[in-house]
Order: structure tokens, then C-alpha cells, then sequence
């Protein structure tokens, strides 16, 4: 579904080149529930925004659900984006001015598709996050958990290859927290392919198998073997 | 999409009302007070007569030489905008155009049959003058050929003047008494207000109303009217009334109709051959020097519109741009607080265009509120200042009205000023970067 | 204060503050000239005319059919004005103050007329009657006499032995000396004595603005003016204006009713006629430049509310770092007051600019410094005034924005 293979992203200022991400390959199967782990600075939030189409990266190969995506305009990009990704975000990223309905209309909108069918799919969606009662609410009048639910609801509407979410449950106390990462996980038995940024490492333990990025470069903790070769990076175990 | 924007556009209006209305505000009243003057502006500026304005023709001779010009000055030059007596019947003769009238305004008392008399204000002219600017007849016909050659007391009356004084019956064939005489009344116009007045912008307000009655020429000077209008002279006629006539005094307008450029140059010809033959007669001490203007460029010289309307414009225009100066900058704030919000779209998969239209939507329907708050405030701005000419109010009045056209205009303009004050924050809306603004937490 | 760090954050918002920079600048101009012209009206239409305004009225005459004995009929009209109760004089004239037309002549100061004129003025036909009539004020000399008076139709070339100047147009004739007894040329060649010169008397024209020194140069002249169509001016006594111009058509109709008589109107009606265009444009320049000050007002706090609600983090970390209200307060002011002060210079710029191009290309007076001076004032205290609930808000954010982050 995913795969990059020795990704790099560079940022260069007249005087400093900072590699965000080095040689980075990674590689998420359809209906995979992968946490991407790694400390503040690592570079696990310019994977995510590469991962999402929403920046361009400097080196290396990206597939998404088969389709190279180097060489892709602004436009296509977005048009990719919109079909294939769902987003989820840390603060939740709503409109404010939108009520509930309307804020998962968004990416719908986008794609063009006619009312009747927006409509059956918003209200599945949110039926989906248990929200439908509240379509007419504004994000203001709700609490942090239920917003986070209608974002969950808004990335599901499109109907998306891959589910892309940026510190889920980062805003939310504990309870709320559980209740969304219960809706994650039902997502996932459903076959949702997931790929989930935290550095929450007990969130981390509750997806199927976790990459760990340390200063751009990816330590599968799944596959000691990486550790061997990268003496440089050898984790304070 | 179009449907979404604007779903879009009004439910972030109106959730957004104070920073909105306040470049609603801007809009507004910067629109209002722009038309308020632009309307007065676009009524005096005009075509009187779109079918003829580059037919009909002023022309102008150096009747008083250089001597009398003010030295320096702009190095335009400005030669008499009126006729001798000598002058005007000379063209007359000579027939060099087509069609041709001279004219001078006349006052002269009407005596109803019953009631006190009461002045009026005609003018004396030729025949050809009617068939030249096209004046409209309700009854009867202008005076015939034999009339001017007779010097006869024939005249045509205005349609207020004619229901004035025979509200039951027709006009036409019957007389009246002007100025002590009889006149026999051959026709009755129609209602007729060309704007401006231009066959006589010299004497009087360009755009006061047409006279209520119209006499012959010939007629007029065999009864030695005196004029109602400027009389100039820059030397001091013999006395009398044969004085007058044979004086350099300018007091009269001439029109000749000159059908095309070849007729023109020949008019030209013919009157620096008159200017050359008047020197030759040592009437005149100086080299010829004349112009032929079409109405556009006589009522351009003539400085038609005034020169307070002119400022008001440039200072109309001036608020104007300072209104939309204020209202790009509230736009842009406007926007930038919605950095987010374009960031979560495009992140959702929306193009820059997408956001590029959504914002530009927005602006049109912020444009379309704003022209109606200009449209009611251009009405209340004309009202206005129709109170504050006072008894000027009577000749300009009739320009400060809101036709449908001027409406429409109103309401375009200000939607296209919105829309050209919302380029350059929309524009710096597309250019939110998604991965930045969702980022940035 | 810190100014090095406000303007690194202005140049953040770079296309903001220019915005805001650019309306202070152009307001400024269009006040500071907008103030200087209708001043200037104000100015012109202050000038007192010079006769006794709250007492004279005025009509135009004319009778139907031409009399035969036109100056007979005159004098026997003057004659029934002069009987009236409650009238002081009257006369019959070709023009007079404010009225809107009038013969004009040239000057000249030696005989031979090759020479341009020493000074352009306005001729006023009078009678003996005429100074009490108008009300006039003599400051030297005298006025004519009965015998001195003769008739002038209206094709005649008439020279005359003496005549009255305005002390203004006496003033431009003859700088140095006294006018009274000089001589002067006109019309003709014939030497023209001043035997007198009043006060002040404008011309028919109204005054063009407040440098207008032609306003006052008017000459009168020892004739009855003799035409069928007369301005009839007449004086009445305090308080009776009212009735006698009430009774002056019964009056004069009595006479003869073979008359038309227009525009009667007391010289109140004469005064506001010729500055109705001043009026109107005062009122117009008035209301734009009100309005352009309540936008440019409103848009300062739309702008810095914005501006304000962008840096609250900031705001918040500086008083989590120390700053207290007032300090918060004096940041914002001094923002203001770069801005607005930039405005300012800009506006002075500009507005001389389109000062001196409208007196090149349209005729319009000068600015003098003052206008530039008070409209930066007010702009400045404008902009003051409209920071001043944003900046009050800014003071507010608590501290604990810095920490909490959101």
C-alpha cells in the first residue's frame, strides 16, 4: 500500500542543510496497522507529511497503493490525496465556522460527487463514529473526544486506501483517548490500512507492529538485524 | 462548486459579522460616494445628439486679433466664441454649408388674453435650425423660406408654452402676443431636453432647459431685439441700434452641418479665404486664424462640465481607493486567520484552485453587499446634494437621478473593485502550505 | 521604547502595515487640502459686500411694450418707491453686489488706449440717491450730486467727469498716493476724475476665494442708466423689509400695470444665490473628508484587533517574561505611532504635491503649512484613539497563554 524505498528529504537555508529524513524505506501492506514511533525531532511528523502527499521529498521512491508518485503537479497530487488518504489529525484541524455535517462534506466536496451520495456517505460515516445525532452541532459545542471522532469520521467518508493519523489521541484525556483508540482498532478489524504517528509508546504497543525513526532513518524494532548495521544508532537498551 | 462556495461564503459571513461588515463598510461607501459624483459626471459628459455630433460644426474666427489675447498663459488659444452681426450674415450668404443657422437669445413679455403678462426666454435663429438638431415637432412645421425672407412675425412655441396658453385647442395657425406684437404660431414642439444644452453653451447654464419659444432670425433684428445672452466687445461700438449691427460686438452663435471630411475642409477654406478678404479690407490687422469644432470638441472647449465637477471626481476617486486600500487590508486579515482552515482543505484534497475560487466567491458576494450599501448610500448621496444647491438644483436636478443603468453600474463596479482589492489576499491564500499549517501546533 | 524590535514584527506584516501606511498618507492629504479649500470658501463668502445688507431688496422691471418717455417712467417708479413708509432710498440700476451679472470695464491710467489697463473693474450706474440707497460708507471725498447725473441708454458711448472708487480698487490704482482727486481713463478718452471713494463694494461677481483681490474693484458712475429692462434696489427701514417688499408689486402696479416684474428677492436670497456652489462644495469636501477619517479610523481597528489576536502567544510570553500591562500597552501605541507617523510624512508629501498640482492645472489657492499641520494632528490622534481597544485587549492576555499553548 505503502512504500518508500531510501527516501530523503533535505531542507537547505544558505548556510545549513538539515536532513529531516535519511534513507528512509519503509513498506505498509494493505490492511497493516503500523506505528511510527520515534523521538520529538526524528522526523516522524515529515514522514507522515511526505506519506500524505502534502510535501514533496528530495531523493528516493514513493509508491502509494502502486502508483509512483514522483514527478506528480500540485493538482495531482491533491486529487491523489483526496482519494486515497484520510487524514487524522493531533488538534483535530476542523472548521470552525462548519457544523459537524458540513466539516465531513469537506473531502467529499472535493471529489465532485453528486448530493444524494455525499449525503449517504456522511451519515454512514458518522453513524460509523456514533456521532449522527450531533450532524447539526459546531466543533465549539463539542467535547475534544467527539471532535476527534468527527475527524475520524471526515477521513473515513472518502472511503480511503490508507488512514494517516498524527498523534490521534495527543489532545485528549485518558478516557476519551481509550475510546478513540477502540475506534481505531474496530477500523482496522474492518481491514482499514492504518499508519499511526506517537510517541506514546503504550499507544504504540496497540497497533500491530511499530517502526521506530531515529534522526531520519528508520530502526525496525521488528528486525534486529537493521541495529547491527547502523552501529551509530545502537539504542541505550 | 459554485453552489458550495457560496453555501461557503454566506454561513462564514455571518459568523465572521464585524470584521465583514466593516469591509462591507469600506465598500459601501466608497462606492456610494464615487457614483454619487460619477452620476453627475456621466449626465453632463454625455452626447446630446449621437446621430449628428460629428456633423454639426462651431466654427470660430480671430474677430478681435492677438491684442486682445492675454499673454502667456497655457499657449492655448482662445478665440471668441461668439459672431458680429457682419460676420453671421456673411456666412449666411455665402452658403458654404448645406445647412446652416445663426442664433441669439431673446427675452420677450407674453400677453395671455387673460391675466398678467409674464416674461419668456426664446431664441431668435433660422429655419434650418430645426431640421439640423433634429428638433421634434408635436404640431405643425418650423416657418417657411418666404417667412424669413419677410421678416414675417411667425413663431414656433415650446410644448409648455403652447398648453400654457391653449390648454383646450391647438396652437398651431392661431397667434400670440410677444413683446407687444402678434405672432402667428406655424408650430408646436415636442417635449425636447438635450443634454447639454449644447447649440448655446455661452449664454446661460449649458444645461438649463430648451427655450420656450423660437422666432426668425430676421424677424428679431428688424424688431432690433436686444440680446438676452452675453454681448462682448473689445471696442466700443458706434450708439444706436445700427451701431450695434455694424459694431465688433459678439453676440451671436452659428452651427453650419458639414456632412463629411471634405465638406469640412472646404468650410475651412472658405473661412480663412473670409478671414484673408477681411484683412485685405483692413478690417482686420492680423494673419487669419480659425476652428471648426463638432460638438464633442465645442463643449470640451467650452469647458461644459465645470471645473468643481472635475475635482469632485478626482476626489471622489481618491476616497474611493482609500476605501478598498482599507477593505485589502481587512481582507487580509480576514484570510490569514483562515490559514488553518486553507491548510485542512488542501491537506483534504483540495487544488490551489479550489481555495482560489472559494476565497474569490466569497469576495464577490462581499462586493455584491457592499454595491448594494452603495446603491442606497449613492441615492441618499444624491438626494443630498440636489438639497444643498438650493435654487441650482432646478438646472442639475434632472442629472442626479439613478437610472436603471446607473444602477447596474453601481453594482458592478462594486463587485469588480472587491474583487480587485481580494486579489492579492486570496492569492496569498492559495499560497498556504498545507504540511506547514498543520504542522505548526 | 524599543523600536528596533517592533519594526523586525512590522516587517513580518509587511503588506499590512503598508496598507494601513498608505490610507493614513492619502487620508492626510485629502483632509489637509479639503480643510484649506473650504476654507477658503468660508473666507469668500464672509466678505461683507459692503452695502447695508439686512435692509435692501430688489427687483428686476420691465414693461410690456416700450413707454414712450422711458426715463419719465422711471422716474415716476422711483418716485412712488421713495414715497412708501418705511423706505430710506431706492434707485435704478444696471447692477449691483452679488448679483451674477454686470458691465465690466478696464482701467487706464494714462489716455492713449494701446497700453493694457491699469486694472479691470465693474461699472455701477448710480444716481445722487445711489450711496444712501445702497448704504454705502464714504471714506473720502464725496458722493455725486443731483445736477452731476446724466442719462446713459444703452448703446451710448458716454464719458463722464467724475466718478467714486472702493478704497480696494483706489488702493490698486494708486499705491502711494491718495486716489482722491487723481484721474483716470475709461470708455473714452476724456479724463475721468475720483471725486470720492467708499468703504468697500463688491463686485456682481462672488468672491473667488480669500486672496480674491478683484472682489472689490467697482466703480460708480454718474449716470441714470435708461433701458427698459432696470434693477429697481431699494433700502427700507430696520424691521420693515418684510412688509414693504410685500407692497411693492401693489405699489408699482398702481402705476401701470402694463410691467413684469421678476426676482423679487431681499439681498438674504442675492447672498446665498452667489455662493450656492461654494455652499455645496463645502458641504461635499466636508462630509468626504468626515468620511474618510471614520474609515481610515475603523480600519486601524479591524487591522490591529487582527494583529493583536495573531500574537497573543506572543503577548503571553512577554508578560510571562516580566512585562507588565502598561508595558504592553506602550508597545502597541508606538507600533501605532511608527505606522501613523510614516503615514504622516508620507501624507505631508503628498498632499503639498497635489496641492501644487491643482493650483497649476486647476486654479485652486495655495496650502498654507497650517492645514498640513492640523491634518497630521488629526490623523495621528485618529490612529491613537483607534488603537486604543485593541491595545487595551492586548493588555489583557494573561500570561499563562505562554504556557499553555494553545
Amino acid at each position: 500500500m505503502l512504500k518508500m524505498t531510501h527516501l530523503s528529504k533535505v531542507y537547505r537555508t544558505e548556510v545549513v542543510e538539515t536532513y529531516a529524513l535519511r534513507d528512509f524505506s519503509i513498506h505498509v501492506k494493505e490492511g497493516e496497522f503500523v506505528a511510527v514511533t520515534g523521538p520529538s525531532g526524528s522526523g516522524k511528523t515529515t514522514f507522515l507529511t511526505i506519506a500524505g502527499l502534502l510535501e514533496e521529498f528530495t531523493g528516493g521512491q514513493y509508491q502509494l497503493d502502486g502508483a509512483d508518485v514522483h514527478g506528480l503537479n500540485d493538482n495531482q497530487r491533491s486529487r491523489l490525496r483526496n482519494q486515497k488518504i484520510g487524514f487524522i489529525f493531533q488538534s483535530f484541524n476542523l472548521i470552525p465556522d462548519l457544523n459537524v455535517f458540513d466539516n465531513v462534506d469537506v473531502p467529499l466536496r472535493y471529489r465532485r460527487l453528486p448530493g444524494a451520495e455525499r449525503r449517504k456517505r456522511i451519515n454512514e460515516a458518522l453513524e460509523r463514529v456514533g456521532l449522527l445525532a450531533r450532524s447539526k452541532h459546531y466543533p465549539a459545542e463539542l467535547s475534544g473526544g467527539q471532535q476527534q471522532r468527527v475527524a475520524i469520521a471526515r477521513a473515513l467518508a472518502g472511503g480511503p486506501r490508507l488512514l494517516l493519523a498524527d498523534e490521534p489521541t495527543g489532545n485528549l484525556d485518558t478516557q476519551m483517548a481509550r475510546g478513540v483508540m477502540q475506534l481505531l482498532e474496530e477500523l482496522h478489524r474492518d481491514g482499514a490500512t492504518i499508519v499511526m504517528v506517537t510517541h506514546d509508546p503504550e499507544l504504540a504497543a496497540r497497533a500491530q507492529r511499530e517502526v521506530r525513526i531515529v534522526d531520519g532513518q528508520v530502526i525496525d524494532l521488528a528486525a534486529p538485524t537493521h541495529l547491527v548495521e547502523n552501529p551509530a544508532t545502537r539504542p541505550a537498551v | 462548486m459554485l453552489g458550495y462556495y457560496l453555501h461557503l461564503a454566506l454561513r462564514t459571513l455571518r459568523r465572521n459579522v464585524i470584521l465583514t461588515s466593516l469591509i462591507i463598510a469600506a465598500v459601501g461607501v466608497g462606492i456610494g460616494a464615487y457614483m454619487t459624483i460619477l452620476t453627475v459626471l456621466i449626465a453632463m459628459s454625455g452626447d446630446p445628439i449621437p446621430d449628428r455630433s460629428d456633423t454639426l460644426f462651431v466654427p470660430q474666427i480671430d474677430v478681435w486679433g492677438p491684442n486682445t489675447r492675454p499673454k502667456g498663459g497655457t499657449g492655448e488659444i482662445r478665440l471668441p466664441p461668439q459672431f458680429t452681426y457682419r460676420d453671421v450674415t456673411a456666412f449666411m450668404q455665402a452658403h458654404s454649408a448645406p445647412h446652416q443657422a445663426a442664433m441669439y437669445p431673446v427675452a420677450l413679455d407674453v400677453t395671455p388674453p387673460k391675466g398678467i403678462a409674464f416674461s419668456q426666454v426664446g431664441r431668435a435663429t433660422h429655419r434650418d435650425f430645426f431640421s439640423m438638431f433634429e428638433v421634434p415637432f408635436a404640431a405643425g412645421a418650423a416657418w417657411s423660406v418666404q417667412d424669413e425672407t419677410d421678416r414675417a412675425d411667425v413663431v414656433v412655441l415650446g410644448k409648455t408654452l403652447a398648453g400654457k396658453l391653449f390648454p383646450n385647442s391647438s396652437a398651431v395657425g392661431q397667434t400670440v402676443s410677444l413683446g407687444g406684437r402678434l405672432y402667428r404660431i406655424t408650430g408646436v414642439l415636442e417635449a425636447w431636453s438635450p443634454t447639454p444644452r449644447f447649440y448655446d453653451v455661452v449664454n446661460g447654464n449649458a444645461f438649463s432647459e430648451v427655450e420656450d419659444f423660437f422666432i426668425p432670425f430676421t424677424t428679431a433684428i428688424g424688431h432690433q431685439m436686444q440680446t438676452n445672452g452675453n454681448y462682448n466687445c473689445a471696442v466700443l461700438p458706434s450708439s444706436g441700434w445700427a451701431g450695434r449691427l455694424s459694431s465688433e460686438c459678439i453676440w451671436f452663435g452659428f452651427w453650419a452641418e458639414l456632412p463629411n471630411a471634405t465638406a469640412v475642409r472646404n468650410y475651412r477654406q472658405y473661412l480663412l479665404n473670409y478671414s484673408a478678404e477681411q484683412r485685405r479690407l483692413g478690417r482686420f490687422h492680423w494673419p487669419p486664424l480659425v476652428q471648426l469644432s463638432n460638438v464633442h470638441q465645442w463643449l470640451s472647449l467650452m469647458h461644459v462640465i465645470p471645473d468643481e465637477v472635475r475635482v469632485n471626481s478626482l476626489l471622489a476617486f481618491g476616497f474611493l481607493t482609500v476605501c478598498l486600500v482599507n477593505a485589502v487590508g481587512l481582507m487580509l486579515a480576514r484570510f490569514s486567520a483562515r490559514a488553518s482552515e486553507f491548510g485542512v482543505r488542501r491537506a483534504l484534497g483540495a487544488t490551489r484552485t479550489d481555495i482560489f475560487l472559494q476565497c474569490l466567491t466569497e469576495t464577490a458576494v462581499v462586493g455584491v453587499l457592499g454595491g448594494m450599501l452603495g446603491l442606497a448610500l449613492t441615492a441618499l448621496g444624491l438626494a443630498a446634494n440636489r438639497a444643498s444647491l438650493g435654487y441650482l438644483a432646478q438646472y442639475v436636478g434632472g442629472l442626479m437621478r439613478l437610472d436603471p443603468a446607473v444602477m447596474a453600474l453601481t453594482v458592478a463596479l462594486a463587485v469588480g473593485a472587491t474583487l480587485c482589492s481580494g486579489l492579492y489576499p486570496t492569492w496569498r491564500a492559495t499560497r498556504v502550505q498545507p504540511a506547514l499549517q498543520l504542522k505548526a501546533q | 521604547m524599543e523600536i528596533v524590535p517592533i519594526l523586525s514584527a512590522l516587517k513580518r506584516n509587511k503588506v499590512g502595515a503598508i496598507l494601513v501606511t498608505l490610507q493614513i498618507a492619502l487620508t492626510l492629504a485629502v483632509i489637509a487640502n479639503g480643510m484649506s479649500i473650504i476654507q477658503g470658501h468660508l473666507a469668500a463668502m464672509g466678505r461683507p459686500s459692503g452695502i447695508d445688507e439686512a435692509n435692501i431688496f430688489t427687483l428686476q422691471n420691465h414693461w410690456v411694450g416700450e413707454p414712450e418717455n422711458l426715463r419719465a417712467s422711471i422716474e415716476e417708479d422711483l418716485a412712488a418707491l421713495r414715497g412708501m413708509p418705511g423706505v430710506v432710498d431706492a434707485e435704478a440700476t444696471n447692477s449691483y453686489p452679488l448679483r451674477g451679472g454686470g458691465w465690466g470695464w478696464g482701467i487706464r491710467l494714462k489716455p492713449d488706449s494701446s497700453n493694457g489697463g491699469a486694472a479691470g473693474t465693474t461699472l455701477y450706474f448710480n444716481d445722487a440717491h445711489g450711496l444712501d440707497a445702497m448704504g454705502l460708507k464714504l471714506v473720502a471725498g464725496r458722493w455725486f450730486s443731483s445736477s452731476e447725473i446724466e442719462e446713459m441708454r444703452i448703446d451710448d458711448e458716454k464719458g463722464v467727469p467724475s466718478a467714486v472708487l472702493t478704497s480696494a480698487l483706489a488702493k490698486k490704482l494708486f499705491p502711494k498716493s491718495a486716489a482722491l482727486g487723481q484721474v483716470i481713463y475709461m470708455i473714452t478718452d476724456q479724463p475721468v476724475h475720483v471725486i470720492g471713494v467708499v468703504d468697500r463694494a463688491q463686485t456682481p461677481w462672488p468672491a473667488q476665494g480669500f486672496g480674491d483681490e478683484g472682489a472689490e474693484y467697482s466703480t460708480f458712475l454718474p449716470l441714470q442708466f435708461v433701458a427698459n429692462q432696470m434693477n429697481y434696489l431699494v433700502r427700507t427701514r430696520p424691521g420693515q423689509l418684510a412688509a414693504v417688499m410685500r407692497a411693492v408689486p401693489d405699489r408699482l402696479y398702481a402705476v401701470t400695470r402694463q410691467r413684469v416684474i421678476d426676482q423679487l428677492m431681499p439681498f438674504s436670497e442675492t447672498r446665498t444665490r452667489a455662493y450656492q456652489i461654494q455652499k455645496s462644495e463645502s458641504w461635499l469636501l466636508g462630509t468626504v473628508c468626515g468620511l474618510l477619517l471614520a474609515i481610515t479610523g475603523l480600519g486601524t481597528v479591524g487591522l490591529t484587533m487582527y494583529w493583536v489576536a495573531q500574537r497573543r502567544r506572543q503577548i503571553g510570553m512577554r508578560r510571562a517574561l516580566g512585562a507588565r500591562r502598561v508595558d504592553i500597552l506602550r508597545y502597541f501605541h508606538t507600533e501605532n505611532l511608527l505606522i501613523a507617523g510614516s503615514g504622516a510624512l508620507l501624507g505631508v508629501a503628498g498632499g503639498l504635491g497635489a496641492n501644487l498640482w491643482m493650483a497649476t492645472h486647476m486654479g485652486t489657492a495655495r496650502m498654507s503649512w497650517v492645514y498640513i499641520g492640523i491634518g497630521a494632528l488629526i490623523v495621528l490622534v485618529l490612529c491613537q484613539l483607534a488603537v486604543l481597544w485593541p491595545a487595551y485587549r492586548a493588555a489583557c492576555v494573561p500570561p499563562s497563554l505562554a504556557t499553555r499553548g494553545l
